[in-house]
């Protein structure tokens, strides 16, 4: 089925009752339009941009405020409904203006935003700088996705009617956490809002019921129809940033197809059903020399950009697990090469361990030779040395039990059950513990159950992928999700980082250290310092890079989709951050 | 005896199913002996085409798919063999049981069954190997088995009823002896043929049942299975790639399998049910 796909919380469900209600009358809806739409079918297939990967289930609601509502209001920096100030273009690593025009730092603790004062919202009331403080302080009222944000703002205000200060905490200094805000607050209308709130009496179980079914919000898509097998989002024709780009976008629909399993959503890509797909496709290059006008970001292997690191968590209350010799041992005898070969379709480069992935936007970070003498690779006789160093010794069975009498294994390696690529990964660790003499069991649960283990601590060892997001605050996202212990909720309550509660006090105040930086020398003395206390107590294990995005599309209807050396400059994903910049260049075939 | 034996090796079907199941058997032993390889060990490249060096080529996980079939057909026998043993005997208690006893013990043993027949077995099959976390071959054969005993059942049931007033059980009864003695020497012989054939059907769907059951996913863990190589096969995208070998051979291994059961089967009803004697 879905190819590991991050880490979205697991209360997806909450408002199940109120989605079937409203569901109700849209399908009717739907299907009327269908019956209209089968006589024009060429025309609809020439208008609408047929993606899938974004979403797995069938729309739970379109509320940001429940913090799992549906595509597209399902990745905080979606701009194709809900736009937010900025947008994070992960190619340059550049902050692009969206909804302001421009932002400037003060002092070290201040900076100024200029609003675009051409945007306005889909029912035609411009957007203000009351809507954009509105939006911060909801995080300030409610546990909502930007609520963290308020431990680094002291204060958001207006300055004149374009202009808005952030003011940033001086005692919790993070630059990081504040910029990224600019790009993933979606930025909400306050008239529309205040209204729901009031109605809701301000309690937030009663506000997450509301479904928002037509979003009122600034996007260039509005909300067209749904229901259990596709979402289908229509331009608008009205949209405020036709005169910031020059144009509207190509695509008049974008139906996001919710597939049942990876397979058929293959299929479909390859048959020219579908245009865009962020899922992994295994062998993806059968699909052109089987003569599909299909084709991937890079022309060649390993035809994706990595940007993110599945990686292994250890669950480091577990005696034998608590031993990081042990967990150095498995380290190297994992076979890394064969993961990418096999595993990963060698859509990956070999990984090397680190907090950092190797593109260039974040190995300016790393001082490469402080790291080398710490970092491991696959080699089963330096795994068994230091199994029989630390005295570890092969009992009847070919498993090792330590000195103080803790076999190793069998430990339970789990990761949700059809994520194949993530699947086969971890058979091929089982594989490699055993030939060190650690056993372990791979456990394939359902995805709801993958998560609550995961984030609850009830596991082993357990797949995912540290801060699998785009963001300007990476690596030091990924870093603080790996290594932060700082409010994290202990064994038992739901964490959403640092899931085997790693605790290091030396690498807690790195952590702090480096969002208030900004000189590049000393940032990079922090992280390869980090970096170094890392490989040294191995709390997980990256086993392959990845992109965040698998990018692959067929090119029968729609063309013009980024590529490697096309010169804009847009990052291979269309509708996260500057990525939607792509649908203004789409044209048909 | 001898002339049944004679009956049986004459009987075409009889003795094909044998020698299909003969090969089965001779591949699941000698084979591991030659290829002493760990079967999960992932020897090649992911969906690699049949080649000397793998014979059936190579599955999604790069594991050479023959060696997976010899140990994985081995595990499906297994299950069939447990599972059927388990829903034969089952079955044949409560059946003999409420047929036997009859009255009230009946009334509630037959509406169990009843019950259990209505509601589809593979579905209890489902839900049980959702709800159950770590699983090992010999748990997925006992949910198997029991959850595929109430036709057994029902059939025994009705042939004890039958046998229930024969004159030789009336004189059983009136010598003394007690029901237990009575079931075993009196009422079981007269059933057993039935038995045996009920066992070899159930043990072919026990067969039939894992696969499917691991096709979903809900197989043993940790093991290879002729199922659990068809739900890869088909998660890892298989036909997408043509990768023929790795979803015909199982496919073909399960239903010859169960084909030669069935014939086997077929063969031993015409012994024991004369009317339909070539």
């Amino acid at each position: 089925m879905l190819a590991g796909c991050g880490s979205k919380s697991n209360t997806k469900s909450a408002d199940v009752e109120n989605t079937t209600k409203t569901g109700e009358t849209t399908t009717e809806k739907t299907q009327n339009e269908k019956t209209a739409a089968e006589n024009k079918t060429d025309d609809l297939r020439k208008e609408t941009l047929f993606i899938t990967g974004l979403e797995w289930g069938p729309p739970s609601s379109f509320n940001y405020f429940t913090g799992v509502a549906s595509f597209p209001v399902n990745n905080q920096n979606n701009m194709l409904v809900y736009e937010t100030l900025f947008m994070y273009n992960g190619l340059s690593g550049e902050i692009e203006p969206l909804l302001a025009e421009s932002y400037k730092w003060i002092d070290d603790y201040t900076i100024e935003v200029k609003l675009d004062k051409r945007a306005y919202f889909n029912d035609g009331e411009p957007v203000k700088i009351e809507d954009v403080i509105y939006t911060y302080e909801l995080g300030k009222r409610y546990d909502i996705l930007w609520s963290s944000l308020w431990t680094y703002i002291d204060s958001v205000e207006s300055k004149s009617d374009d202009t808005i200060i952030f003011k940033l905490n001086k005692k919790d200094y993070n630059i990081l956490a504040v910029t990224e805000s600019l790009t993933n607050v979606p930025i909400h209308p306050k008239h529309i809002w205040e209204k729901i709130e009031k109605d809701a009496n301000y309690d937030i179980s009663e506000i997450n019921k509301f479904f928002n079914e037509s979003p009122v919000a600034s996007g260039s898509y509005k909300i067209y129809s749904y229901d259990d097998t596709k979402i289908t989002l229509v331009r608008d024709d009205n949209y405020w940033g036709k005169s910031k780009f020059g144009k509207l976008p190509a695509p008049k629909y974008i139906t996001h197809i919710l597939f049942k399993s990876n397979d058929a959503a293959s299929l479909a890509l390859k048959r020219g059903d579908l245009d865009y797909s962020q899922n992994f496709i295994p062998n993806v290059w059968k699909m052109w020399e089987d003569g599909a006008e299909v084709r991937t970001y890079l022309e060649e292997a390993p035809y994706y950009l990595s940007d993110s690191m599945p990686s292994i968590y250890f669950n480091l209350s577990k005696p034998g697990l608590d031993n990081p010799d042990v967990r150095r041992a498995i380290a190297y005898a994992i076979d890394y090469k064969k993961i990418i070969d096999i595993a990963m379709n060698g859509y990956s480069d070999v990984v090397e361990p680190a907090l950092t992935v190797n593109n260039e936007l974040e190995s300016k970070y790393i001082d490469k030779d402080a790291i080398k003498p710490y970092q491991w690779k696959y080699d089963v006789d330096k795994a068994n040395e230091i199994l029989d160093s630390i005295g570890a010794k092969k009992g009847d069975d070919g498993i090792r039990v330590l000195p103080n009498g803790v076999r190793l294994g069998p430990w339970k390696l789990e990761c949700p059950y059809g994520w194949t690529d993530w699947n086969a990964t971890l058979e091929i660790i089982q594989q490699s513990a055993k030939k060190i003499g650690i056993e372990l069991e791979t456990y394939f649960p359902e995805d709801t159950v993958y998560e609550n283990d995961r984030n609850t601590g009830n596991f082993d060892i357990v797949m995912s992928t540290p801060a699998d997001v785009i963001t300007p605050a990476q690596p030091w996202k990924r870093a603080h999700d790996i290594l932060s212990a700082k409010e994290l909720p202990p064994f038992g309550e739901q964490a959403y980082w640092n899931f085997g509660r790693y605790k290091n006090e030396r690498a807690e105040k790195i952590l702090e250290l480096i969002p208030a930086e900004k000189d590049i020398e000393r940032l990079r003395k922090l992280y390869t310092e980090l970096t170094i206390i890392y490989l040294k107590d191995i709390p997980t294990i990256p086993l392959m890079y990845r992109p965040t995005y698998f990018f692959t599309v067929n090119e029968s209807v729609w063309t013009n989709f980024p590529h490697e050396n096309d010169g804009t400059g847009i990052p291979p994903y269309c509708f996260d951050g500057a990525g939607i910049k792509s649908l203004y260049n789409l044209k048909n075939k | 005896m001898r002339s049944s034996l004679y009956i049986l090796l004459k009987s075409p079907k009889f003795m094909i199913g044998v020698c299909l199941l003969f090969v089965f058997f001779a591949f699941i032993v000698i084979y591991p002996m030659i290829n002493t390889n760990d079967p999960l060990e992932m020897v090649n490249m992911r969906f690699q085409p049949p080649s000397s060096k793998n014979i059936l080529g190579t599955d999604g996980f790069g594991r050479d798919v023959l060696l997976e079939m010899a140990h994985g057909t081995r595990t499906s026998l297994t299950v069939g063999v447990i599972s059927g043993l388990i829903a034969t005997t089952v079955g044949l208690i409560i059946g003999i049981f409420s047929g036997y006893r009859g009255g009230i013990v009946d009334e509630i043993l037959s509406s169990l069954t009843n019950v259990f027949i209505v509601i589809p077995s593979f579905i209890i099959l489902i839900l049980v190997s959702v709800s159950i976390q770590a699983k090992s071959v010999f748990i997925i054969a006992i949910i198997i088995g029991l959850t595929s005993w109430p036709w057994t059942a029902r059939a025994v049931r009705a042939q004890t009823v039958s046998l229930r007033n024969r004159d030789h059980v009336n004189l059983a009864r009136i010598s003394g002896f007690n029901t237990v003695k009575i079931i075993v020497f009196e009422i079981l012989p007269y059933i057993m043929s039935y038995v045996v054939m009920a066992f070899i059907i159930q043990l072919a769907s026990g067969i039939l049942s894992e696969a499917s059951v691991s096709m979903l996913g809900l197989g043993p863990s940790n093991t290879i299975s002729l199922g659990i190589m068809l739900n890869w096969a088909l998660l890892q995208e298989a036909p997408l790639f043509n990768a023929w070998w790795t979803l015909i051979p199982p496919a073909l291994t399960v239903a010859l399998i169960t084909f030669s059961f069935y014939l086997i089967n077929l063969g031993m009803d015409e012994i024991f049910n004369p009317k339909i004697r070539s």
